[in-house]
């Protein structure tokens, strides 16, 4: 039988020899940078905590985690792709399918991107395409379809560009969160995506199993907090090692994940108790805003945060690759499949702080979360961090600035892009700013 | 005589100071268990079911007073915690939505335009209510001997079924309030007993029963959404001279709330402004305090229940997947 060929709308025809150039190389160069950044973290926080290790080694992508979904997928599992969080996880799980996160970090392959989308677009969409281009991710090249929820400009067309190589579902999110026929349509959205992963993995999304689902992830929730909790008062834990945990929630078996979290926090609360901080208690606490950051490359920033001097040490962050992951639980009235659907899509769509909705009041969500975030972490500054061509987080900025003015908390906005050459520029920026923090902490 | 009256204070004061530091100490005991509120207001609720039969049978002197305390005075200070805690209607009620949700049917919402208009049927029902006893005797003079005479084919059936709770089924006793009775009677009565049809009275309250229940079956705590004795507390929020008076108020913490939507989709009774209001105080009229969105609210202090202004319960970070919910 001939091979059906579709005719490929964005992706270009490379050849064979090049994809696999590249692929090794860009591949190990990236093992590279994850045992550097690892290094780097462990030089940071002398006594790191031990619970750490399992992270290290699942932040490898071609590693443990690689295999092992290898593993399931032999036995006739399905893996589904995500690109942004709205995707609802607790019904991929339910139908027995693994829901991995693909956005990109990747540095490298956004240079290949911009054979593609042009140099503006956000670097993000572009590192995904590159990474694609070559089957650089081990995720993305495992899963069987991808959710894509079309929120910004370059998550729209991303969806487009992913649909050359492989199934895509995409879910419209509604631009305005707070209305009825929003939530509404979002609930519509929710029930044709469950429709369509039962239909991919052949799997019926039973009451019973989307209320195990459900409640596996309200555990992961519970550690999730929990530790967001812990970096309450003074670091029990360095920011990057919290943002790791954080991160491989996206890409882990929940379960597991869950599991070694609570040990980490075990051990947390321990240290806490015995007061062994990760970093002295008067380090300037900083919070994190704006575009989400990607393991492994794109750790540049939390980086040079904890690595300055003076040091700084990140608390809290409001990015969806972070702190924002797990942070809410789908609150079920009645265990009905209605009313989980329901909870779900509310979940999903309402909770979200994402800079995509607008409303009445703007995205004030955002902005009450932002505060409540700085007045619970006793935060001294907040650094806004936007890659270039991220409009939406851009565009946002001067109002968040006038309302933490009001706060007098300082804020200051760092663009940055997809590659390394800035490093320098970018420390002595970072550096200043932790320097009048420190000065505004002892004064 | 004076001395009866004198044991009788004495023990009503005594019913009333146990019932107090009951609720109190339920309270105290509560504070760190948000997530058990639909189960304590359900013990509440069973016993304040049985705390009103011995209380009907024991001090069938001071039915009336009891009763207006409950429905007039109790509003005013507590807003409808009568309604969501105390009332054995509500109870029924609410026994029947946990019945609907063992069988794992779903509950109907009411548009929320028809949840509106239906609020404000309760004002009509209400003025209907006090009205009637007047309307009719102006029309036929034998229906104010009956009145006073509280006569009808009807009594017994009641007594039967529902006992003392009568006047809690009805919760509006309209009319005129005499010695040990109210004289008015039952939404349904109030058209029929005063000719003492009793065929057409005993059908009338069965069906009315009959059609709450259901109703309250498949929508939640139905017959609440107009229920005419929240017209009191409703008298307390609108007129300035009474804004003092209403001393438990559900708070919300702008800052703290992510606009999730929990809250409105779990109120029985679909309340919106919880989710709307931005902050401060949500209590309105339709709220009856069952205090269901505190106890589901995930962020920890955004929604909070104020007692002159010193806080009960507050929403918790819950996440250990609640037992209740599979229980109830």
């Amino acid at each position: 039988m001939k091979p059906q060929t579709v005719e490929k709308k964005y992706m270009p025809e490379m050849p064979p020899k090049e994809v696999e150039e590249l692929n090794t190389t860009i591949k190990e160069a990236s093992l590279k940078i994850i045992a550097d950044n690892i290094a780097r973290m462990k030089k940071t926080s002398p006594n790191r905590p031990e619970a750490m290790q399992y992270y290290d080694e699942i932040s490898n992508f071609f590693g443990k985690r690689a295999e092992e979904i290898q593993e399931e997928k032999k036995k006739g599992k399905k893996v589904i792709g995500y690109f942004c969080m709205f995707a609802p996880i607790e019904l991929i799980l339910a139908a027995d399918a693994i829901p991995v996160r693909v956005s990109s970090g990747w540095y490298d392959t956004s240079k290949l991107g911009d054979r593609i989308v042009p140099v503006e677009i956000c670097p993000v969409i572009r590192s995904t395409i590159g990474a694609k281009m070559i089957g650089l991710s081990p995720f993305m090249e495992m899963s069987d379809a991808l959710i894509s929820t079309l929120t910004c400009d370059g998550m729209t067309k991303l969806s487009e560009i992913m649909s050359d190589t492989m199934q895509v579902m995409t879910m419209s999110p509604p631009r305005v969160k707070d209305s009825k026929q929003s939530l509404h349509l979002w609930n519509e959205e929710i029930k044709a995506i469950k429709t369509q992963i039962e239909q991919l993995t052949g799997n019926k999304i039973t009451p019973k199993k989307l209320r195990a689902a459900i409640e596996t992830m309200q555990k992961a929730t519970k550690a999730f907090r929990r530790l967001q909790d812990l970096r309450k008062g003074s670091p029990v834990i360095m920011g990057r090692d919290a943002m790791l945990v954080n991160q491989t929630s996206t890409w882990d078996n929940i379960q597991r994940w869950t599991e070694k979290t609570e040990a980490l926090c075990d051990e947390l609360e321990k240290r806490k108790a015995q007061k062994q901080w990760a970093c002295p208690p008067e380090t300037p606490r900083v919070v994190v805003t704006g575009t989400p950051m990607f393991w492994p490359d794109n750790w540049k920033m939390p980086t040079l945060i904890e690595e300055a001097t003076p040091q700084g040490v990140l608390v809290a962050d409001e990015m969806c690759s972070s702190d924002r992951l797990l942070y809410d639980p789908v609150g079920i009235d009645e265990w009905t499949m209605d009313d989980m659907i329901n909870a779900i899509a509310e979940r999903y769509l309402m909770a979200s702080t994402c800079p995509c909705f607008t409303s009445k009041d703007g995205n004030e969500d955002r902005i009450n979360w932002l505060i409540t975030k700085i007045k619970e972490y006793k935060a001294d500054g907040v650094i806004y961090y936007v890659v270039r061509g991220c409009m939406l987080y851009a565009m946002e900025y001067s109002r968040v600035k006038k309302v933490l003015d009001k706060l007098n908390i300082p804020v200051y906005y760092l663009d940055t892009e997809y590659t390394r050459e800035d490093v320098g520029q970018m420390k002595t920026r970072v550096e200043a700013f932790l320097e009048m923090l420190t000065a505004r902490v002892e004064y | 005589m004076s001395v009866k009256i004198a044991t009788d204070t004495l023990t009503l004061m005594l019913y009333g100071g146990v019932v107090a530091a009951g609720i109190l100490a339920l309270f105290i005991w509560v504070r760190n268990r948000t997530r058990k509120i639909t189960a304590i207001r359900l013990f509440v609720q069973a016993a304040a079911l049985f705390a009103i039969f011995a209380t009907v049978l024991t001090l069938a002197k001071w039915n009336s007073l009891i009763y207006g305390a409950l429905i007039l005075v109790v509003p005013i200070f507590f807003g409808r915690f009568f309604c969501g805690w105390l009332c054995p209607f509500g109870f029924y009620q609410d026994l029947a939505s946990l019945v609907r949700k063992k069988l794992r049917i779903r509950y109907w919402n009411l548009p929320e335009r028809a949840n509106r208009i239906l609020h404000k049927f309760r004002y009509i029902l209400a003025a209907s209510m006090l009205a009637t006893p007047v309307f009719f005797g102006i029309l036929d003079w034998n229906v104010w001997v009956n009145f006073f005479q509280f006569q009808g084919g009807f009594k017994p059936l009641i007594i039967y079924f529902l006992g003392p709770l009568e006047p809690f089924l009805i919760p509006y006793p309209g009319g005129i309030g005499f010695s040990d009775y109210s004289l008015s009677y039952p939404y349904i009565r109030g058209f029929t007993q005063f000719f003492t049809v009793s065929i057409f009275t005993t059908i009338a309250v069965i069906a009315f029963i009959v059609l709450t229940l259901a109703g309250s079956f498949m929508v939640r705590r139905f017959w609440c959404r107009f229920c005419p004795t929240g017209v009191s507390i409703t008298l307390a929020n609108r007129f300035a001279g009474f804004k003092w008076a209403p001393l438990l108020h559900i708070n919300k913490t702008e800052e703290k709330c992510t606009k999730c939507g929990i809250c409105k989709r779990v109120c029985p009774v679909q309340v919106t402004e919880v989710y709307e209001q931005k902050g401060g105080d949500i209590t309105t009229s339709m709220c009856f305090n069952c205090m269901r969105c505190v106890e589901m609210c995930p962020y920890e202090g955004c929604l909070k229940v104020n007692f002159a202004n010193k806080t009960l319960v507050k929403s918790r970070n819950w996440l250990e997947p609640s037992k209740l919910n599979d229980e109830e």
